[in-house]
Formats: structure tokens, sequence, C-alpha cells
């Protein structure tokens, strides 16, 4: 069974037939290209293909493409400008919150969702944040800092504006 | 792991949901999160032939005080929103601190209260992939005529991990349970069976539209704990609610109900008489754990031994109704 959906992604519209079996995952990386959402456990326990729907971190491996239609769905492709990273990106890069790369989408994108209903997270609020999702190679520490340092550079970004 | 094909569809309103129920019953499954049924789909545990999508319905998401004083919850209202909703913080918070203990934010932002009620019992031997479950004969749960968790069982002993079950219990929530053309209202503890293959009372037509949370003339207090090995997403080794009115050290009535332990949430009967009778005092929470413990029953090792249980259970107990005589601790919280 197939349907024809138009799905939100980044600001822009597309129109794309998909199964209705088929996860917002699949037609992400599948159809439209988007591969910097990754595929992890695919039940719901890593985080790693969060992704910002109506301005909550959700799991791409768990919501089908056909019950999409009408939300705005943001990836980690559409948080940067485009010479410019994104203050939880930067911050990520600065902290060396990163060791093998794989999981940081979804947690730069769980992150983003946390600062953008609370700019100024205490530690608890982060915690609570970021236990939905897993690094395998180190521990979240420098992550933890890393949205404490992404916090930073939105106040400062918006003193500035 | 990906999704088999399956037929999806979306009604516009609970009637037409209601009417695909019948006309499909027993190869159909509700969608509302999804964050409990795709997980077992892909896991080839169902296979449903249509999927009825009901987590938009305006009728299951609403939550509203009735003329009485009531609680109403929709059964599609979404786990965030509820854990931060004003009435319900004020009429029901232990069940708010149930549902904010549930899995991580990323799921809550996705699941139903329904969704949770409804959560589907797990096993060791039943949460695996296909190929994983394909190298052991099926269990009860599974179609087959065994339970793995303890050999020789007549009954399937997947333990109920919904978070919200002893919290509703506790607070004498009844469930709203529709069909086509008619409607059923049981308390929730009556609502649970004591199989892990069939946990529910829900027929195959029927669906469990909503919540209602006796508010009205109620006195008392209910508090909720939840104790799991890690403290972001898990699912409980064990939980407990407890609902007690009176004044001060006597009490009037006393509800104690402990989840995650077995197939069904337990109801501790002889515990709470335990407190009826000598009132909250040390001495009698001392009693009162004592009594939980013997008046569990048979417990299957299953996620934890059958007597790390009955510690576990006694610990529960004591927490719980300490909660009660100890003023609420402000959460501290260290400030950057």
């Amino acid at each position: 069974m197939k349907k024809i959906i138009t799905l939100e992604v980044n600001g822009d519209l597309h129109e794309v037939a998909v199964a209705v079996h088929q996860t917002l995952l699949e037609v992400l990386r599948d159809k439209l290209g988007l591969t910097g959402t990754k595929r992890g456990c695919a039940v719901g326990t890593c985080g790693v293909c969060t992704v910002i729907i109506d301005g909550k971190a959700m799991l791409a491996c768990l919501l089908l493409a056909v019950e999409c239609q009408g939300r705005s769905i943001t990836t980690i492709e559409g948080i940067s400008s485009a010479d410019e990273l994104h203050p939880v990106q930067q911050a990520f890069v600065d902290q060396g919150a990163i060791q093998c790369g794989f999981c940081t989408p979804g947690i730069v994108m769980t992150s983003k969702a946390l600062l953008d209903k609370t700019p100024r997270p205490d530690d608890e609020q982060i915690r609570e944040a970021l236990a939905g999702t897993f690094c395998r190679c180190t521990g979240h520490i420098k992550i933890m800092e890393a949205v404490k340092t992404a916090s930073q550079y939105e106040r400062a970004e918006k003193k500035s504006d | 792991m990906r999704l088999l094909r399956f037929e999806h569809f979306k009604p516009s309103s609970l009637e037409e949901a209601l009417t695909a129920m019948q006309e499909s019953a027993g190869n159909v499954r509700v969608l509302a999160g999804g964050t409990d049924l795709l997980v077992n789909m892909k896991c080839g545990l169902e296979q449903p032939g249509l999927i009825v999508s009901i987590g938009s319905l305006p009728e299951l998401n609403t939550i509203a005080e009735d003329p009485s004083g009531d609680l109403r919850i929709g059964a599609g209202m979404n786990l965030s929103e509820l854990a931060e909703n004003s009435l319900l913080a004020a009429k029901a918070p232990a069940l708010r601190d149930a549902i904010k203990s549930i899995a991580s934010q990323h799921i809550r932002n996705m699941a139903t209260l329904g969704g949770n009620v409804c959560l589907d019992t797990r096993c060791w031997y039943y949460n695996q992939s296909k190929l994983w479950r394909a190298s052991r004969p099926a269990c009860y749960k599974t179609g087959g005529d065994q339970c793995h968790a303890t050999r020789g069982s007549e009954r399937c002993h997947a333990i109920n991990s919904a978070d919200t079950a002893p919290a509703l219990i506790a607070l004498g929530a009844q469930v709203v349970v529709q069909k086509k053309g008619s409607q059923r209202q049981i308390p929730a503890e009556d609502f649970y069976r004591d199989h892990g293959a069939r946990h529910t009372v829900l027929e195959p037509d029927e669906l469990l539209s909503g919540l209602v949370i006796p508010c009205g003339n109620e006195t008392g207090k209910t508090h909720f704990l939840k104790i799991s090995r890690r403290q972001g997403i898990d699912f409980a080794l064990g939980s407990i609610a407890a609902h007690l009115a009176g004044n001060g050290s006597t009490c009037h009535s006393a509800r104690l109900v402990i989840g995650s332990l077995g197939s069904a949430p337990i109801v501790l009967e002889k515990t709470a008489q335990v407190l009826v009778e000598a009132g909250l005092s040390q001495e009698s929470i001392q009693a009162a754990a004592e009594a939980a413990r013997s008046e569990l029953g048979v417990l299957t090792t299953l996620f934890s031994s059958a007597g790390y249980k009955r510690d576990l259970a006694q610990v529960l107990v004591k927490r719980v109704l300490h909660s009660f005589i100890k003023k609420p601790t402000t959460q501290k919280r260290t400030r950057r």
C-alpha cells in the first residue's frame, strides 16, 4: 500500500511516494537522501535517529512516514546555515564531544530541542534530555560540557543580534 | 529490522476507528504513539494486517475535570504533555510522577497514556528478534505451549512493566473501554489479568478510550516510586504506588500497589490492612513492609531473581510509606 504524501523537512516541502509501512527514518535516508539522521538500534533505545518534530525531539525509527504529514520536521542537515555551524554543532566541535561521531547527529538534535525550550538548562535537565541517547565510544561528560557551552553560545548570539 | 507490510487507516473520528476495529477484529491493532507496538512489529512479535492510527483523534486528546470533580483523561494524551499538565499535577501528582519515570524524553514525546496502560508484557525470551527466538520452541506468548522463564508452568509469566498501572490502581481509576455501539467502564485493577500472554481484558474489537480518576471527594494522598537499574531510559525492576487517606497518624483507608514484579500489578491487601489497623508510624511501616514480603505469593525469576523481588517489595513499601510522613523534600538541583 503506497501513498503520496507531502513532508515538510527543514522548511522544504517534499512530495514523496511512500509505502505505509516505511518509517520516517527510511524515507529521510533512502528517498530524500538525508543520511545525516543515523539508523542505530531501530527500536527506540539509542536515540541516534533523533529529529525535531514540531519542536520536540522524536525518534524517526518509530514513526511511520505517513503519520508525519503536516508536521514540521527538522533534521541535522537543517540546523546550520550555508557557511556557519549551528551553535550546538560548534560547541560539540570546540569541546571535543565527539569520538566516532555516529551518535552525534542524534545528540546534537536532542540538545537543540532541549535548548530551544530551556535556554539555560541545569545539569539535571541536560541529563534527563540526554538519557534517551547513547554514546558507546566514551562517556557523556564532554557532551554535557558541550551542551552547556552551546547554551552560552546561543545566549551570546542573541545578545549580539 | 524493518516493518513488514500492512494496511494503514487514519480515521477522522472515534466512531470510524471503532467501525474499522470491528470489521477487522483479530487482524487489527491500534497505533497511537507507536513506541511499543512498532518495536514489537519490527521484532516480528505482532503482524496485524491493518493499523488504525488513533494518535491524533481529537476525542482521545482531552484532559478535563468533570462536574463531580473527577479527572477524565483521553487515552491519546501525549505523555510529555501530561507530565507538564497543571491539572494533572494538581489532581493526581502520583500519576504525573509515574508518567515522568517512563522511558526517555524522546519516547514520552511520542507515546500516549493509553499506550502505556496497555503496554505489552515483557520477557527475556519474548522481547528478542525473530532470529534469536528461532533457536527455541515457541512459548505461550508466541503461540507455543511452554514458558521458558518458568519451566513447567501452565501460563506465561511475562512481566507487566507499565509504570502508570500501579499509580492508576492506587488512585482508584476507572478504565473506559469502547467498541462499536457500546462502552464499558472497568476499575483499573480489573483491567489487568495475571497472565503474561493475555494481560488485559481488552477484546480484539475494543479500544481503550480514556481514564477516569476519582478526585471529587478524595482526601487522601498518593505517592509513586520506581526502582530501575539505570536512572535514565529503563523499565522498572519494581515500582509502587500508595494511596493513604486519614489524618496525622491514623489511616482510614490504604491502597498499595506494586508494579513490574509480575504479569499484573499486585494489590497488597494485607499490607494495607496493617496500616489501617495500626496507623502510620515507624513501627507500622516496618510491620507493613514485612507483611508485603509474605503477601507477594509466588514470584518468577525474570529480569531479577524471585528472592530479590521480595527484598525489593519490602524496600518499596518502606520508602513509599516514609514519603507520607516525611515533609516533601524539594529536589536539589545544582546550578551551573
